[in-house]
Order: structure tokens, then C-alpha cells, then sequence
């Protein structure tokens, strides 16, 4: 009986020694996947973030730029800084298209003038 | 051989007749200008202009005569004559820089500096004025220059706007070009010009607003808002330079604005006070 006992605990104190290994094993596969795919976030935040700079740039080199653009920006960039990579990426991509949208609008504004409106 | 010298003398002409059209030269948009509002609102006389949205909309009106009964902007106008005639600590004053104002000279501004090649606006003029006299400089668009310039105005009260464009003068033209291009472009997130507001639309609604013409918009600037005095204190809160609308007017639009006395400001206002040569000075005038 003691015997019995004592191979008894041992399989059950094998079994969770081993359960504990392979969660361990998980979680660190898991955590380490998961700084990966934040630093993969944080890598297209900067690119999108510099493209946007670069559209906002254009649009203000030729007096078009938006309103929103600076806010956007601001605050993509403190949304990175918090680690909330997808709303950064959001507002940067959002910054980007309205500096193409503005420089877009003074290729098409560029000879604006009264006979635009009948006069 | 005959069709091809057609198709070249058309070809000419349309390269000849498109830069004409945008070339029209100053006093040909002053015609066209004034022409397409005196079409559009027969029965305005050319004058009334200089009254924005209450020289075309009676109750607008009514409510404005009640208001001019107790000027709101009386208090500021005598802050701005104080500042006026305040001597700086050199012993001059504003009035030495602006020797003819009582007579009026709200009517000659903004002007073309041949030898500085620019275009100085009379606010431009009063900072520049206190910088050469050891003063610091106004803050731009409001407050006590926005005061001492509707006094001005008011000086200059019933002296009929002759903004000049040199036209043998490239450089005028320019910037006059400059102003005109932007109160005709479209610009910020809504996609739209002055143009849009102030000549497709005058006298239609924009939400709760009333769209004024932009024939006789800066005869009564600087103004004295309504808006403006709910968003501030004290006597000076109402008044706003025509800078401080256009101001306003690109952040409605969702266009970043330029800094006030920027070239893109200053040519704006060249265009735009050129438009109204001819009409009465009425500043400071009451505006919602």
C-alpha cells in the first residue's frame, strides 16, 4: 500500500512538473510572439509616420496644407508611445492621405481664378 | 495646306485666348466683379455693399440699425484713439507716424512699396511703426491693434476705398495675381474657396449664417463681432482685423491658416480690398 502510495504522488507530482514546463514553454513562445509582432507595429508606425511627414511637408510647401494634420501627428505619436501601435498607425495613415489630398488640391486649384465662377 | 494653317491660326488663338483669361488684368476683374453682384441683387445700390448682409436682408438690418443706436464698440474705438495718441517713451506717438489719419487714410490701405517691393496693410504699417519708435509691437489680429486700427477706420469714415495696382509694375501684379488665385482656390478638408462662399452663394444660408458678398466685405474691417465678444473679455474682445476672419474663415474650411501679415494674408487683402474700389470706409462695422 505504501508502495502503491508512494508511486502514486510521484506520478502526479511528475505529471504537474511537467504540465508546469510545457505552460511555461507556451506562454514564453506566446509573450515572445507577441513582442515580435509589436515590433513589427512599431517598424511600420515609423515608416508611415515619416511618409506622413513627408505628404504633410509637400501640401505645406505649396500653402495647402489641412487643419487636422498637425493634430493627427501629435497625436499618432503619443498613441506609439503608449504602445497602442494599430490607433497610431491609424492617425498616421490618416495624417498621410490628407497631405496627398492637399498637395492633390493645389494641382487642381493652381490657375483657380474667376472663370472658375462665370465672371 | 489652307486647313493646316487654320487648325495652327486656332491652335494660336487658344494659346493666345487661355492665358488671356486668366490674365485679365485688374481693372477688367474690378468690372466683372462689381457687375456680377449688381446682376446678382438688383435693386442694391452699389454703396449699400459696404453694409454686407444687411444691405440684402431686411431683418438682418432691422436688428443691426437697433444695435448701431448703442454702438458696441464705442468703448474699444476710445481705447484704440488713447492708444492713438499715446506718447511712446521717446516722446512720439502713433499720430506722427500717421499725420494725415484724421483726415482719413483707412481708404489708401493696403498699399504696393515699390522701393520694399511688398504690400503694406495699415496694420502692418502701426507695428512697424512702433518697432521703429523702441515699442514693442502689438499682438497681431486683435486687441489693442485691431482697436487703434477700426479707429483709424473710423476716421477715415465715408473716404471712398483706391487701393492702386501698379499695372506697368511686374511686381504688383504679382502679388496681386497672388491674392487673386487664392480667394479663388478651393482649399482645406471641405474643398472649398472665398469664391465659393462669397460669390457662388451670397445671401444663402450656411447653417445658421447668412453669406455675405465679398463686394464691400472690408470696408467695415476691422469689425466688432458678436462672436468674437462672447469668446473674450473686457471692451476690446469684439474687434478682429479682416486677417483674424480670414483667419477664422480657413479653419471653418479645415485648411490650415497662414500667420497673419504672411505674403499669402497681405496679397489676399490686396485682391480682396482692390475688389471693393469705389465703396464708402465704414469701420468698424457690427457683425454676428
Amino acid at each position: 500500500m505504501k508502495i502503491k502510495t508512494l508511486i502514486g504522488t510521484s506520478l502526479v507530482a511528475l505529471s504537474m512538473a511537467l504540465g508546469a514546463a510545457g505552460c511555461a514553454g507556451t506562454g514564453g513562445q506566446q509573450a515572445a510572439a507577441k513582442s515580435q509582432a509589436q515590433s513589427a507595429k512599431a517598424a511600420e508606425f515609423d515608416r508611415i509616420y515619416k511618409e506622413a511627414v513627408a505628404a504633410r511637408k509637400k501640401a505645406a510647401s505649396v500653402g495647402f496644407e489641412w487643419r487636422d494634420i498637425g493634430k493627427f501627428l501629435k497625436k499618432a505619436k503619443a498613441a506609439a508611445k503608449k504602445g497602442d501601435y494599430d490607433k497610431a498607425i491609424k492617425l498616421a495613415k490618416k495624417a498621410k492621405a490628407q497631405g496627398e489630398l492637399g498637395y492633390q488640391q493645389y494641382l487642381s486649384q493652381r490657375n483657380a481664378g474667376p472663370h472658375n465662377y462665370g465672371l | 495646306m489652307k486647313s493646316k494653317t487654320l487648325i495652327l491660326a486656332a491652335a494660336a488663338g487658344l494659346a493666345a485666348g487661355a492665358p488671356l483669361l486668366a490674365q485679365a488684368g485688374p481693372k477688367e476683374d474690378l468690372k466683372a466683379f462689381r457687375e456680377y453682384y449688381m446682376k446678382r441683387f438688383p435693386g442694391v445700390p452699389l454703396d449699400e455693399f459696404a453694409n454686407g448682409v444687411y444691405a440684402i436682408d431686411a431683418g438682418m438690418r432691422a436688428e443691426w440699425e437697433q444695435m448701431e443706436e448703442f454702438p458696441p464698440y464705442e468703448l474699444g474705438l476710445d481705447i484704440g484713439k488713447a492708444e492713438f495718441y499715446k506718447k511712446f517713451k521717446n516722446g512720439k506717438s502713433l499720430a506722427d507716424c500717421f499725420p494725415d489719419a484724421e483726415k482719413g487714410i483707412k481708404q489708401n490701405y493696403p498699399y504696393w512699396d515699390p522701393k520694399r517691393k511688398e504690400v503694406i496693410t495699415l496694420e502692418l504699417a502701426i507695428n512697424e511703426c512702433r518697432k521703429a519708435n523702441g515699442e514693442k509691437p502689438y499682438k497681431w489680429k486683435k486687441g489693442k491693434l485691431a482697436a487703434v486700427s477700426a479707429y483709424i477706420g473710423y476716421l477715415s469714415r465715408g473716404k471712398r476705398i483706391n487701393v492702386v495696382v501698379p499695372e506697368d509694375d511686374p511686381d504688383a501684379l504679382a502679388w496681386y495675381e497672388r491674392g487673386k488665385r487664392f480667394f479663388y482656390a478651393k482649399r482645406g478638408q471641405l474643398n472649398f474657396s472665398c469664391a465659393d462662399c462669397h460669390v457662388a452663394n451670397p445671401g444663402r444660408r450656411i447653417r445658421a449664417n447668412l453669406l455675405s458678398p465679398a463686394l464691400g466685405q472690408v470696408t467695415h474691417f476691422p469689425a466688432y463681432r458678436k462672436k468674437w465678444e462672447a469668446k473674450g473679455s473686457g471692451a476690446l474682445a469684439g474687434f478682429g482685423t479682416i486677417q483674424r476672419r480670414y483667419t477664422g474663415c480657413n479653419k471653418q474650411v479645415r485648411a490650415k491658416p497662414f500667420k497673419a501679415q504672411s505674403v499669402e494674408y497681405r496679397s489676399l487683402e490686396y485682391f480682396h480690398t482692390y475688389m471693393s474700389n469705389g465703396l464708402p470706409i465704414n469701420a468698424p462695422g457690427v457683425r454676428m
